[in-house]
């Protein structure tokens, strides 16, 4: 294994008892990558996550994560990962300045003049207890924990959870910077245009299984998308059936409805020669592309 | 400065203790305070001498003399009251310690920092053993002041040696609810199996005093350890001393690999 792969699994695979969590992953992160792990609810994000912190073990396969097995070396590994749970659990009593002090202790001390620029840039209010602060603020001190210490990994497990647009948006240029430091970073979201905007390589996951691992223009140019395409005066469907990747076409007055796999170039040209009043896109949703790879995987097998 | 899972733990736990050291102290000063009334009442004492002895048994072994203050503070606070204070005390701490941490999701947070598990686990049963032996200081202390300044007649050392076995006692049930949280991670199941075991075996050491069949099995009862030395009148016995230590260190020992290998909730 070349040594520019954090995290390595192989075939990896957790039962909880009779129930399903994931079924034979295989994921390699590159160093300085942000990777993206997408999928529905109950997908297994969260298992693959937590079996790859040790705090799970596998029923089948293994995980090394800087060439380190996280059966042997999870210590190791922590000292040089930060994580971010998908359901944060902080200590109510503490202030969130003790409990970011305390969770730097115990790694050893921290610049804590990083730490405060960090609070200033997510408007982290340290002194007051975390019992009575809001969901998405017990989440930005979720983040700083993870980022304070400047960890070579991040594995973020739905980081976005509960922040405003405007917070988003400063994790977003946070992720940037790391990545351009050449740090690595792992997140799961069931956000698609996020994990569009953030990340380099997208694993897909459901039901347990990956279903596939891709870069983003890969996962755009597959991706489904449905348009309707209003025009100034009532228009031919002639002219629009056999275009390459258009599919579902119906045409009702001057209304054009179809779905688009791929490259938009075909229909927008077949379009021009029409007066065009409006163009709607609908972004696909996850079950749309997850149906896509998953009828491409079987027709694949035939 | 909070930089280990030792310290943090105190930490949480001092309002805690705070309140049950008040408490024990409080105790500790009534029952002392009505020493002096208690020790006129010689008729109750005769009343008592009569009764056979299985119905002494249920007061407590070696009840010679109720109202000498041997006899009382044996009664009213060693046979049944601190050991009980104490247990519910430990019980309540060694089912939170991991248990507990991990149904509120606190645990995988605090796992995921560079702390290997047995020392979170080392950490958090050396607290619970400090924190028991600081509230056995403090009712010792407060007794022991309460006591000499009432001019009762009672060894202070042997107050300290009898206050000792009760937190012994009790940390026996905590080591158990503990463990049982390494195990299981369930806080309800630890705090059941702890107290249930602590129920049944007291019931086994009061029983077995009176029910011929199970005398020879009231050595298996960490209560039958407790009271048989009737350590307010002998001081110590390193027999007994020792089986209920053993105890704690062996729940203490199964705790670490116990919690190691398993999956963590939340
Ligand atoms: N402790 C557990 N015991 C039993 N089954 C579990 C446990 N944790 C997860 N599962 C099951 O494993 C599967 C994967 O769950 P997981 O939490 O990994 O999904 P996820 O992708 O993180 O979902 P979400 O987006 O809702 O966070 C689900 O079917 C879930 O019910
Ligand atoms: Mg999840």
């Amino acid at each position: 294994m070349n040594n520019d792969t954090i995290i390595n699994t192989v075939k990896l695979t957790k039962y909880y008892g009779k129930q399903k969590g994931i079924e034979e992953v295989d994921l390699q992160v590159q160093r300085g990558e942000v990777f993206g792990y997408l999928g529905p609810n109950g997908a297994g994000k969260t298992t693959t996550i937590r079996t790859i912190l040790d705090f799970i073990r596998p029923t089948r396969g293994s995980t090394t994560v800087f060439d380190l097995d996280t059966r042997q070396h999870s210590v190791e590994i922590h000292r040089r990962v930060g994580y971010l749970n998908g359901e944060l659990a902080l200590y109510n009593d503490m202030t969130g300045e003790d409990l970011l002090k305390y969770l730097g202790n115990l790694r050893g001390g921290l610049d804590w003049k990083y730490v405060k620029d960090l609070a200033a840039r997510f408007q982290c209010d340290l002194p007051r207890r975390i019992q009575g602060l809001s969901l998405g603020n017990k989440q930005k001190l979720g983040l700083l924990q993870a980022f304070m210490h400047k960890p070579e990994l991040l594995i973020l497990d739905e980081p976005t959870n509960g922040l405003d647009p405007l917070m988003q948006h400063e994790f977003y240029d946070l992720l940037n910077e790391t990545k351009k430091a050449g740090r690595t970073i792992f997140l799961s979201s069931h956000v698609l245009p996020e994990v569009e905007k953030v990340c380099d390589r997208v694993g897909i996951i459901r039901q347990g299984k990956v279903v596939a691992v891709e870069t983003i223009e890969t996962l755009k140019s597959h991706s489904i998308r449905q348009l309707e395409i209003h025009f100034a005066r009532v228009v031919p469907k002639e002219k629009f059936s056999n275009l390459p990747g258009v599919r579902d076409i119906n045409v009702q007055n001057n209304i054009l409805t179809c779905t688009v796999v791929g490259s938009l170039d075909a229909l927008v040209k077949a379009s021009a020669q029409f007066e065009v009043v409006n163009i709607i896109s609908h972004e696909p949703s996850l079950e749309d592309i997850f149906m896509t790879y998953y009828n491409e995987g079987k027709n694949n097998v035939k | 400065m909070l930089n280990n899972v030792f310290l943090k733990t105190l930490r949480d736990q001092q309002r805690s203790l705070l309140y049950w050291a008040l408490y024990l102290i409080a105790i500790a000063v009534v029952m002392a305070l009505f020493y002096p009334t208690i020790s006129k009442m010689t008729a109750f004492n005769q009343y008592l001498s009569q009764l056979p002895a299985s119905v002494k048994e249920m007061f407590g072994a070696g009840v010679v003399d109720y109202t000498s203050p041997v006899g009382y503070f044996s009664t009213e606070l060693f046979s049944f009251m601190v050991p009980l204070l104490l247990l519910v005390f430990g019980i309540g701490f060694g089912a939170n310690a991991i248990a507990g941490d991990e149904e509120k999701g606190t645990l995988g947070f605090l796992l995921a920092n560079p702390v290997p598990r047995w020392r979170v686990v080392a950490d958090k049963f050396g607290v619970l053993v400090v924190s028991m032996i600081l509230l056995g200081l403090f009712f010792w202390g407060g007794l022991a002041i309460a006591a000499s300044s009432m001019h009762i007649d009672i060894s202070i050392l042997k107050l300290g040696e009898a206050t000792l076995g009760s937190v012994l006692l009790a940390l026996v049930f905590a080591a158990l609810a503990f463990m049982a949280g390494c195990i299981k991670g369930s806080k309800s199941t630890s705090m059941g199996v702890a107290s249930g075991v602590g129920v049944l075996t007291y019931l086994l050491n009061t029983l077995g005093g009176m029910v011929g069949w199970l005398k020879g099995y009231r050595f298996l009862s960490p209560f039958y350890h407790y009271m048989e030395p009737n350590t307010l009148q002998n001081g110590l016995s390193p027999v007994h001393i020792l089986v209920l230590a053993g105890l704690v260190v062996v729940f203490f020992i199964i705790s670490i690999p116990a919690f190691t290998r398993r999956d963590i909730g939340q």
